[in-house]
């Protein structure tokens, strides 16, 4: 369903400690269920306060966050980032939901989450995108990076404009790829780098994402209130 | 009647000259346009008849916009056993605009305004042909009467026909007491638009009304009031002084505004329940709206995959067909205009996730009116998603982009792969449907097919002259 497929990312020897936080404990323990044995399940939270709570306690390597919590002042997960904001540099935040919505997805992105997939993606896909997010990367699955694509433009980025405006040239034609349904190794391959580089202009695009001011992102995010 | 009941209901032409109402009139009377509006002209010239009856029409009549609004507040249920019916149905957008005054435009799960026919749905109903095409929803709100229809029509008409007689009376020399006439007049119908107003008032709770119709409301007590008191003034006045006019016109004054301070809690209290009341029935509405939809849209769908909990392929294709229409429902936006190219490829996506269980993701960005050549756009990569689905035999990924220059379209999946050149000669999936049907409309259309997966890369340049191949 979301095209995470791994490159197998580099199993840590050491097992992730991961905090799910949804409000239905079915979908909680079924994600428990169907997460790798290298993954430990240190905590669980079904509300805003709850959440943050849990993760200053535990602090785990990753948070696996629904998008829409209850609790809080109706942030929900976007809440959640805020307040466990001084944890940022060492807890890594992965956006699971059900929502399309584009709002949703950049509201929680610029919040600090790592990537974001769909709580229809399978267990190894989300087990792949867990490594990857406490190693460091970010995941994009192909309908985000089709959100970067939208927001930013598909025209490359001209060397007058603010960097953190647009996306080079490269950067487009990785987010194409990925959009397109391409995995990091394949992406790799396609364009003739390694995947440590395709890594690199994932993350890249992920701190643009986060950081650009560029005005028309939240406009554009506004008015799209679904793809 | 008979005949009369198949008319189009009364509304404002977008065909217009000045308002539209001639072509409007035209279209609902059946008459040819030209003389309806032959006919206004000489109308006018006969004392502005025309002109009266024509502002009369311009300010009574909706357009076609706005009663069409009226009718389809809510759109017809846009639910359905999306997993048997066409899937196409489940993925559009839900009806947006219904036609007026057809059966499909009324809310199947009832009409809101309770005791009010709706309009066409009882084409063999009371009334006559007039009254069921310009059905209570299409007329303004303050015409509606429960019990008696068209009653006010009648009155004002039966009112304006006694002026008439009075007018004609008098230019033919009969003494007819105006100046008693007059006064009586104003009195009468200054009460009549009072009561009107009440009238409106207590359906309030049943009607949502707008911040217009609320000033609409004010506008016609004062209307009434001034015309009560300038009639009751004219008429004192005939038998008095001015003095004494003046001292008892103070007087009432006293009493009424005496009577105001002890009513006014009371009244206060009266309107704050009847508001409360209203937003509960709002509220309610609502819900009965979403339950509704959820019943035939969602329960139907559990009700189903628990009959089918034996074949996985089953519920699966059942879940993903309701996930599509629920997110549908939730998340369109109404703004949005129908019919782009994204909204077909994504239709043309479930389509084939419906008939062959595997998902289509469909990821777009940017988005373009569809011409002739996106049709075949759209043919094309709806033979390459279903040749991804059947021999990919998993998630199948579209990729839709929309530039200044071109369309591009990749539709991959992670089958086996195929050597096109295998192909046998013969099988003319691939080769005439996609490769062939793209080139013959200025089109590109490469495949990529490796041990990991195969990738149908589609392009139609965005200017480009209509040829006349179009045998898709």
């Amino acid at each position: 369903m979301n095209n995470v497929q791994g490159t197998g990312p580099i199993r840590p020897a050491t097992p992730v400690r991961v905090v799910i936080v949804d409000d239905h404990a079915i979908f909680r323990s079924g994600l428990k269920a169907d997460l790798d044995q290298s993954i430990h399940v240190v905590g669980e939270a079904a509300t805003v306060e709850q959440a943050i709570a849990v993760i200053a306690q535990e602090r785990p390597e990753v948070v696996l966050l629904d998008v829409h919590l209850p609790g809080g002042l109706g942030g929900g997960g976007r809440e959640v980032i805020a307040g466990s904001a001084s944890l940022l540099a060492t807890t890594k935040f992965l956006a699971l939901s059900v929502s399309d919505a584009a709002e949703d997805v950049v509201s929680v992105i610029r919040a600090g989450a790592r990537g974001y997939v769909t709580k229809t993606i399978s267990g190894a896909e989300i087990t792949d995108a867990v490594f990857r997010v406490a190693g460091g990367d970010a995941v994009f699955s192909p309908r985000l990076a089709g959100f970067v694509l939208d927001a930013f433009g598909t025209a490359p980025a001209d060397i007058a404009d603010d960097e953190l405006d647009r996306l080079s040239a490269r950067e487009l034609e990785v987010m194409r790829l990925i959009a397109r349904g391409y995995s990091y190794k394949e992406v790799a391959k396609e364009l003739f780098i390694s995947i440590k580089t395709v890594e690199t202009h994932v993350s890249a695009v992920l701190r643009k994402l986060q950081l650009s001011s560029r005005h028309e992102l939240t406009k554009w995010a506004a008015e799209r209130r679904l793809l | 009647m008979t005949t009369a009941l198949t008319r189009p209901p009364l509304v404002r032409s977008s065909d217009r000259v000045i308002a539209g109402v001639c072509a409007g009139l035209a279209a609902h009377l059946g008459w040819p346009v030209k003389s309806v509006r032959i006919g206004m002209a000489l109308a006018t010239l006969a004392g502005g008849a025309g002109l009266a009856f024509y502002a009369w029409l311009w300010i009574m009549v909706p357009t076609a916009d706005e009663s069409a609004r009226r009718n389809a507040r809510r759109p017809a249920s846009p639910i359905a056993p999306a997993v048997s019916l066409d899937p196409a149905f489940s993925a559009g957008p839900p009806s947006a605009a219904p036609s007026q005054g057809s059966p499909a435009a009324a809310p199947w799960w009832g009409n809101p305004d309770a005791g009010t026919n709706a309009p066409g749905v009882s084409p063999g109903g009371p009334g006559a042909g007039y009254g069921s095409s310009y059905g209570p929803a299409v007329r303004p709100p303050w015409f509606r009467v429960r019990s008696m229809r068209y009653g006010k029509e009648i009155l004002l008409g039966a009112g304006l026909l006694l002026v008439a007689g009075i007018m004609i009376a008098r230019l033919l020399g009969v003494d007819v007491p105006l100046e008693t006439l007059i006064p009586a007049a104003a009195v009468l119908g200054g009460a009549a638009i009072a009561w009107m107003q009440l009238d409106e008032t207590r359906r309030a709770g049943l009607v949502d009304k707008t911040k217009a119709d609320q000033a609409g409301g004010w506008a016609r007590l004062a209307a009434g009031l001034a015309l009560v008191v300038a009639g009751v003034l004219v008429m004192v006045s005939g038998s008095g002084s001015w003095e004494q006019t003046w001292l008892a016109l103070l007087a009432s004054v006293a009493v009424l505004g005496g009577v105001v301070l002890v009513l006014l809690p009371w009244a206060l209290k009266f309107w704050r329940d009847l508001e409360t009341e209203r937003a509960g029935r709002i509220r309610e509405t609502e819900r009965a709206e979403i339950a509704a939809h959820l019943h035939d849209s969602v329960l139907q769908t559990l009700a189903l995959i628990q009959r089918r909990a034996a074949n996985e392929h089953d519920v699966v294709r059942l879940a993903r067909a309701q996930e599509r229409e629920l997110r549908s429902w939730l998340f369109q936006d109404p703004g949005k205009e129908a019919g782009q190219l994204s909204d077909r490829i994504k239709a043309v996506g479930a389509e084939v996730e419906d008939s062959l269980g595997n998902a289509v993701e469909v990821v777009s960005v940017g988005d373009t009116a569809m011409t002739e050549s996106h049709e075949a756009l759209v043919q094309a990569s709806r033979e390459a998603m279903l040749n991804a689905s059947r021999h990919g035999g998993g998630t199948v990924s579209v990729y839709l982009e929309v530039s200044d220059g071109r369309t591009e379209i990749f539709i991959k999946d992670r089958g086996p792969g195929f050597d096109l050149q295998e192909v046998p000669e013969d099988r003319l999936g691939v080769r005439e449907s996609i490769i062939g049907r793209m080139k013959r409309h200025g089109g590109t259309a490469s495949i990529t097919s490796t041990p990991d997966g195969t990738e149908v890369r589609l392009g139609m340049p965005a200017l480009q002259t209509d040829n006349a191949e179009g045998k898709s």
